[in-house]
């Protein structure tokens, strides 16, 4: 069956078909929910509100474009939608301009379950911010108005990101470097 | 600048191909989130695994009953088939001499003679049972003889017990008067008649009065020609050895076993019968009955179609009718499939209920919006309510001049029945169980609230499917008037599926209808 054809019978809310996309797309968007969750258990609940959203508005899928692009907007979306609704239980920290700062990375062994965890322990909108720009390919603006920011603090959130990040991975080495000696 | 791209570039890489599988309880959560098809669709697939298993149960019960049939028809074959070969010998073996004759025609001009004589035998027998019975012979068996073939030769073996009982002697006297009767006979017995001719009319002369003789000499002609035959056969060296054998036993047979004899003729008359009877089913499997019912309508658990504060409000169905036309066509003997249309309107009373109309509501500030009541335009705005919502101590006063209504929900439908039926007795008078199931049409639908005496219609109710099913399950009684018509008895219990979208509490929607008709086969 070809993706079109599944497409089509998720369209008509065939229940063979919805089992049969979401084993087709799952781990895709499961790990772009996880790098845009803080943790395992809130990627599995973004994932679910996805599939949900997905298999409720496939109609509107109009077979134009890529649709595993259409999936990762929906699972982005979803993950922004958890975001915005708990703004203000978060505190953000304030921020003021921050210059780009420069990090040394050689180290292309490191892992990426600790990646992944360096990055989910980002404060929220630093993640989104980061995943959004760096990962996904989103410009400021764009992001500036997904998650209502100005291009600003967009920008000065994506370098505390990389700060954050840097740092984190340099404390990482120096454990590893530490322990091997 | 660079720096900043390595890191980028970093994570770039390292999730460019990063998936990872969800666990399988996240596909569980979301199937179950996943809006279910819709509720009719799951029904009709529901009608289709019902009707699956009416179909198998058909099927099962129709191959049952034709195998049960063709067990009897070999049962019922297999005493024609002997009585054949044992009553009927006597003809077979005359046709068998018939052909071992004409072999040896030259031969055995006895023979040719004898066979002559055995065709008009047999001929002048049939003429001279039909004169029998006017000559008034007080013998039963000729007067209840058939003019089927059959029947005659079980009366001519009965005859001939009868004979032999009485007396061999007699039986060769009475035998030689017959074939005097039967002038072309008596070219026939040169051998052996011939010298007894002239005893048979003598005896003829003497014994005017035995009528009954004379029936009983046309059938022991018959045991006379084969006992000839017979001995024919075994003067004359012939290669029927078996002809001879069964021709001997035959006869023997026929003077010994007297009763065994008659138990056949009976078999061979219920064959018969039965036989009858085939024929006539195969004629009317068709028939067609109109039927009126009166049919009463109600809920088997506590709960209401309008609203969920009448839920405890005691209802009343009220007896209405239903009428239609049902064609069942026979598919066995014992089932039948019948389908048809009928008219059915329902309808039931809910009573104590308040209703306030314009001012009166908004001063009460009660909420007029009935979830499954869609009022009439022009009815000005009204409000009904559940006396069991009050508690009188503290009701406002105004309840206290109210009188408590009723709202009477009435709507009809056009019944599409699908059912099989099946025959337990089957006499005069039988009994069937019916079970199918019906398809629904909403053609009428209507509230009126009747308060104070007065009836208005104030609108309908918006949760009656337009579609909706019923189980059926019902006991037939009938009636045969003649072969044609019957007269039919059905109560019928119909379970409603699917009938209302939005009940509230337990409401599970039943009628019970007393169909009456008048049923025609073709």
């Amino acid at each position: 069956m070809s993706l079109e054809q599944l497409i089509n019978k998720c369209k008509k809310q065939d229940a063979q078909a919805q089992s049969q996309l979401y084993k087709q797309f799952a781990s895709k968007l499961f790990s772009l929910c996880l790098k845009y969750s803080k943790n395992y258990a809130e990627a599995e609940d973004n994932l679910h509100d996805a599939f949900i959203t997905v298999f409720g508005k496939i109609d509107q899928y109009n077979n134009k474009g890529s649709f595993e692009g259409w999936l990762k907007r929906i699972a982005i979306n979803t993950s922004l939608q958890r975001y915005r609704e708990n703004v203000g239980v978060y505190d953000i920290i304030n921020e003021g301009n921050i210059e780009d700062v420069s990090i040394d990375i050689n180290d292309e062994s490191l892992n990426i379950d600790f990646l992944l965890k360096i990055i989910q322990e980002l404060p929220d909108r630093y993640r989104l911010v980061f995943n959004l720009y760096v990962l996904d390919g989103y410009s400021h603006v764009e992001i500036s108005e997904l998650i209502n920011i100005s291009t600003g603090t967009s920008k000065s959130n994506l370098a505390r990101a990389r700060l954050i990040l840097k740092d984190k991975i340099e404390d990482y080495r120096a454990n590893l470097s530490s322990q091997s000696l | 600048m660079s720096d900043k791209k390595n890191i980028d570039r970093l994570f770039q890489e390292k999730f460019k191909d990063f998936e990872i599988a969800p666990n399988d309880a996240v596909w569980n959560r979301i199937n179950e989130s996943l809006p279910k098809k819709k509720k009719k669709r799951r029904v009709i697939a529901l009608w289709w695994q019902i009707g699956g298993v009416a179909a198998v149960i058909a099927i099962l019960l129709t191959i049952g009953v034709s195998i049960f049939n063709s067990n009897d028809d070999n049962n019922q074959e297999f005493p024609i088939v002997s009585t054949d070969k044992t009553d009927t010998e006597n003809i077979q073996g005359e046709e068998k001499i018939n052909n071992s004759a004409q072999d040896k025609l030259s031969n055995e001009a006895d023979r040719i003679k004898f066979v002559d004589s055995d065709t008009n035998n047999e001929n002048t027998i049939e003429e001279q049972e039909n004169i029998a019975p006017k000559r008034g012979n007080t013998s039963s068996q000729l007067t209840s003889s058939n003019t089927t073939k059959l029947n005659t030769v079980v009366a001519n073996k009965s005859n001939e017990k009868e004979k032999t009982s009485s007396s061999q002697k007699r039986n060769s006297i009475t035998s030689v008067s017959n074939e005097d009767n039967i002038t072309k006979i008596a070219t026939n017995t040169k051998t052996t008649l011939t010298n007894s001719k002239n005893s048979d009319d003598s005896q003829l002369e003497t014994e005017t009065e035995i009528k009954s003789l004379i029936k009983k000499t046309i059938e022991e002609n018959k045991t006379a020609i084969t006992e000839n035959s017979s001995s024919n056969n075994s003067e004359s060296n012939t290669t029927d050895s078996e002809i001879k054998n069964r021709d001997d036993s035959k006869t023997e047979n026929s003077i010994i076993e007297d009763p065994k004899k008659q138990s056949i003729t009976n078999a061979i008359v219920e064959n018969t019968k039965t036989i009858d009877e085939k024929e006539e089913d195969k004629q009317n499997r068709w028939s067609i009955a109109p039927n009126v019912a009166p049919v009463y309508y109600s809920s088997l658990g506590q709960g209401s179609a309008l609203d969920k504060q009448f839920n405890e409000n005691s209802k009343n169905g009220n007896i209405n009718m239903s009428y239609g036309i049902v064609g069942s066509y026979a598919i066995s003997k014992k089932l039948k499939l019948r389908g048809g249309v009928n008219r059915v309107n329902l309808s039931q009373t809910t009573s104590d209920v308040y209703a306030f109309t314009g001012a009166e509501t908004a001063a009460r500030g009660i909420d007029a919006q009935f979830g499954n009541i869609k009022f009439k335009e022009d009815i000005p705005t009204i409000s009904l309510m559940s006396s069991k919502m009050l508690d009188m101590t503290s009701a406002p006063e105004v309840f206290n001049t109210k009188i408590a209504g009723d709202i009477d929900q009435k709507f009809g439908f056009i019944e599409v029945p699908l059912e099989l039926e099946y025959r337990l007795v089957d006499k005069k008078f039988g009994i069937n169980v019916i079970g199918g199931f019906s398809t629904f049409f909403l053609s009428n639908n209507e509230i009126y609230a009747d308060i104070e005496g007065v009836s208005t219609l104030i609108g309908e109710a918006n949760n009656i499917n337009d579609t909706s099913f019923s189980a059926n399950l019902g006991l037939g009684m009938d009636y045969k008037l003649s072969k044609q018509w019957n007269i039919n008895l059905e109560p019928t219990f119909k379970y409603q599926i699917n009938t209302f979208n939005n009940t509230s509490g337990d409401f599970k929607p039943f009628f019970v209808g007393v169909y009456t008709g008048l049923s025609y086969k073709f």
